[in-house]
């Protein structure tokens, strides 16, 4: 049964193995097994995260101080990674940031073609270090405007619809002048 | 001072729900879309034989694991769908842990001539008997509505 | 005192994005040419090492356990490492660990993915990567993790689209010489990869890799054995692994550093000093044309936002001063994870031994090294391999 009738001049000498077709799955042509597994998770926030979301949920961005490190970090974490110690306050910061990165993805989330392009990116946050911040998507503007270091605000989710999640904010967008 | 803060809000959240959420298609396998083409058509299964240690694989593969050499297609031979119960248990539980409500019969079955097993279940409860050593054959699909998986298997009868 | 270590022969499949044969069937045959090239039988393995990445992709939980009958594991120590796409050459470096310290003469190496099973598209369990509270409520596709990345890069450097194009245009081409490939092709152009489609900008569909099902295997001796196999041994020259934290929205993107420091640590070992006249070639990992610039910056054979240029003026070709990507690389054989061994390590060793055919680099190379990126942009993992 070996597949590799095919020999090569150099290395490797051949190349086994069968190249399954899609027509040929969807043709029956060969025989498969589907399975769909389900799993749920309950996962731990832990407790920085615990307070990020809640801040999150009265519409605030936290961030946390390592006096070690001497830097404020975003999203904000028990241990600084760097010194391995555990971080010291809670800081405030404004919901205002700076483009760090971004693309325009003409893919959804599951893959599929859209028309209007996702704008989606990352933050750096004021007030914290250089380039500590986080992802999340960008509204208000198109996607010839879009730049690496353009000025943003968030966009917050009303009072009353926020849980206490990254969706609390449903967008950054551009910080026009006099806001 | 996250390690240091007294935890004194009940309502801060604490955990996060979610899913891992993927479907699997799992091609049978070289050796394994033969044996389960020949059943989707025939009432018997494959075996076959490595030509250095003669250990008969039932379900059949591409090698033999311990020799480490291919098996050739003339060392596939046909076999019968019958068996000998070696292991057996009565399942009172589902896979997610819910009482069933029928016992089920779980054995694990000596392939007749040749070395494999094949996992199934009993088609009769008893609570009482003693399963171990007792000849099974296979009850499979009608042909016509089996699909070339190891489902074609419904569960085992005994003889 | 730490052994020499030798490669004595290497295998891999055909990749393609959906084979038919079981992961271990896989193993196997990937294994069994390894072993028949470096002319040694099961009983003669004192150890394997098996690198597979996330069980998520073949659908089978410790599918390292699952895998190892076909990987000659039956009955011998075992193990499985994985880290991501970094994986490829971590899986070599675990098993020259195995032979070094010397607990094993013999030790083979097996790389197995199969990336297809994985229904409709293995995206979807690359989707269970990210942060479940920060990330994935956003619902990313992981093609905007690499975009933004590349912007980053782009954007620091100054750097123009058809330069990067040029690359993956290198790769498919140079793939055409590989008997596994799965995307080479002759006529490639950089209008064709300009003009494919925008998935997530600056990503276009011809600068990616494909996702695809393969295996590839290396057989490993110890210096003191070597001489029963073969009297022009290959030999690693150093190892290095480095990873950065997953916190990636904490970091600037446009330099690998993980990248640099495993570099550093190979090279150490290795003994080169300076590595754009050491190294005669290199096989970057590069799932993305600009990841095989941004790692060839990493691993310091050229300055930060120089090596676009490189390939503009012909340096990576297989016939230039520093050729690239000789056997085509991720974005012209395939992508099956931990299987890029085949084209990182192996290719390594074919190269060095004069064995590539039509891929043989001219000249006489003596130094080779690989490299592979695995994780949130995280990992790095680098081997040096040297004839005698």
């Amino acid at each position: 049964m070996r597949m590799a009738e095919k020999k090569y001049e150099g290395y490797p000498k051949e190349a086994p193995g069968t190249h399954l077709r899609t027509s040929d799955i969807r043709e029956k042509k060969v025989s498969y097994t589907w399975w769909e597994p389900e799993v749920q998770y309950a996962w731990s926030v832990g407790h920085a995260m615990s307070e990020f979301l809640k801040g999150l949920k009265q519409g605030k961005i936290l961030g946390i101080h390592c006096k070690r490190c001497k830097r404020v970090i975003t999203p904000p974490r028990s241990f600084c990674e760097y010194c391995y110690g555990p971080t010291d306050e809670w800081i405030e910061l404004p919901d205002t940031g700076i483009i760090e990165t971004y693309s325009i993805s003409y893919l959804d989330p599951n893959a599929n073609r859209i028309e209007e392009p996702i704008l989606i990116g990352v933050i750096d946050i004021d007030g914290a270090d250089e380039h500590h911040g986080f992802m999340h998507y960008f509204g208000e503007m198109s996607k010839d405007e879009i730049k690496i270091g353009m000025k943003v605000k968030a966009v917050w989710k009303p009072e009353n619809e926020r849980e206490g999640a990254i969706t609390d904010i449903k967008y950054f967008k551009p910080l026009r002048g006099g806001e | 001072m996250t390690f240091g803060e007294k935890q004194t809000d009940p309502t801060a959240p604490t955990h996060w729900r979610g899913n891992m959420q993927a479907d699997y298609l799992y091609p049978n396998g070289a050796a394994g879309d033969k044996f389960f083409q020949h059943l989707k058509n025939n009432d018997s299964f494959l075996a076959c034989t490595c030509k250095k240690c003669n250990k008969t694989f039932c379900p059949p593969r591409l090698y033999c694991e311990d020799c480490f050499e291919e098996i050739p297609d003339n060392a596939w031979k046909e076999v019968s769908t019958t068996g000998t119960v070696r292991l057996f248990t009565i399942a009172n539980l589902d896979a997610h842990g819910e009482k069933l409500e029928n016992p089920k019969v779980m054995a694990l079955i000596d392939i007749e001539n040749t070395d494999g097993a094949i996992l199934g279940t009993i088609d009769l409860v008893d609570l009482n008997k003693d399963y171990s050593g007792l000849k099974v054959r296979a009850v499979l699909r009608p042909l016509g509505q089996r699909e070339g998986t190891i489902k074609d298997i419904i569960h085992w009868e005994l003889v | 005192m730490k052994k020499d270590v030798a490669v004595l022969g290497a295998g891999m499949t055909l990749f393609r994005r959906r084979l038919k044969e079981t992961g271990k069937e896989l193993s196997y045959l990937a294994a069994k040419q390894a072993m028949e090239e470096a002319g040694i039988q099961k009983d003669e393995i004192d150890m394997v090492v098996m690198g597979t990445a996330p069980d998520a992709f073949d659908g089978i939980h410790m599918k390292g356990e699952n895998l190892l009958d076909g990987a000659a594991g039956a009955n011998k120590p075992y193990v499985r490492v994985f880290n991501g796409g970094g994986t490829g050459v971590f899986a070599p470096i675990a098993g020259w660990w195995h032979v070094a310290s010397g607990v094993a003469d013999v030790c083979l190496v097996v790389c197995e993915e199969k990336m297809g099973s994985c229904y409709p598209h293995p995206q979807t369990a690359f989707r269970h990567i990210w942060d479940p509270i920060l990330d994935r409520p956003l619902n990313p596709n992981l093609v905007w993790l690499f975009a933004m990345e590349m912007n980053r890069y782009m954007t620091v450097h100054n750097i123009k689209k058809e330069d990067i194009a040029r690359i993956a245009v290198k790769n498919k081409r140079n793939a055409v010489g590989h008997p596994c490939a799965q995307l080479a092709d002759p006529n490639i152009t950089v209008d064709d990869v300009l003009n494919s489609e925008v998935m997530a900008w600056p990503v276009q569909r011809l600068d990616i890799s494909p996702p695809s099902d393969g295996a590839a295997a290396i057989v490993y001796c110890s210096k003191d054995v070597v001489g029963k196999y073969t009297d022009d041994p290959i030999y690693v020259g150093g190892v290095g692994w480095n990873i950065d934290s997953t916190m990636w929205t904490n970091r600037d993107l446009y330099f690998p550093r993980y990248v640099a420091l495993a570099a550093k640590m190979c090279y150490k070992m290795a003994g080169i000093h300076n590595p754009t006249k050491d190294i005669d070639f290199a096989e970057p990992y590069d799932p993305f044309d600009y990841k095989e610039a941004h790692h060839t910056e990493g691993l310091l054979l050229c300055k930060k936002g120089e090596a676009p240029l490189l390939t503009k003026e012909g340096v990576t070709a297989r016939d230039g001063d520093l050729p690239i990507c000789p056997s085509g690389g991720l974005l012209g054989v395939g992508n099956p994870i931990a299987a890029t061994m085949g084209q990182k390590v192996c290719e390594l060793y074919w190269q060095l031994a004069g064995k590539a055919g039509k891929r043989q680099i001219p000249g006489d190379p003596r130094v080779g090294v690989g490299q592979a990126w695995g994780d949130i942009m995280q990992m790095a993992t680098v081997i040096a391999l040297r004839r005698g």
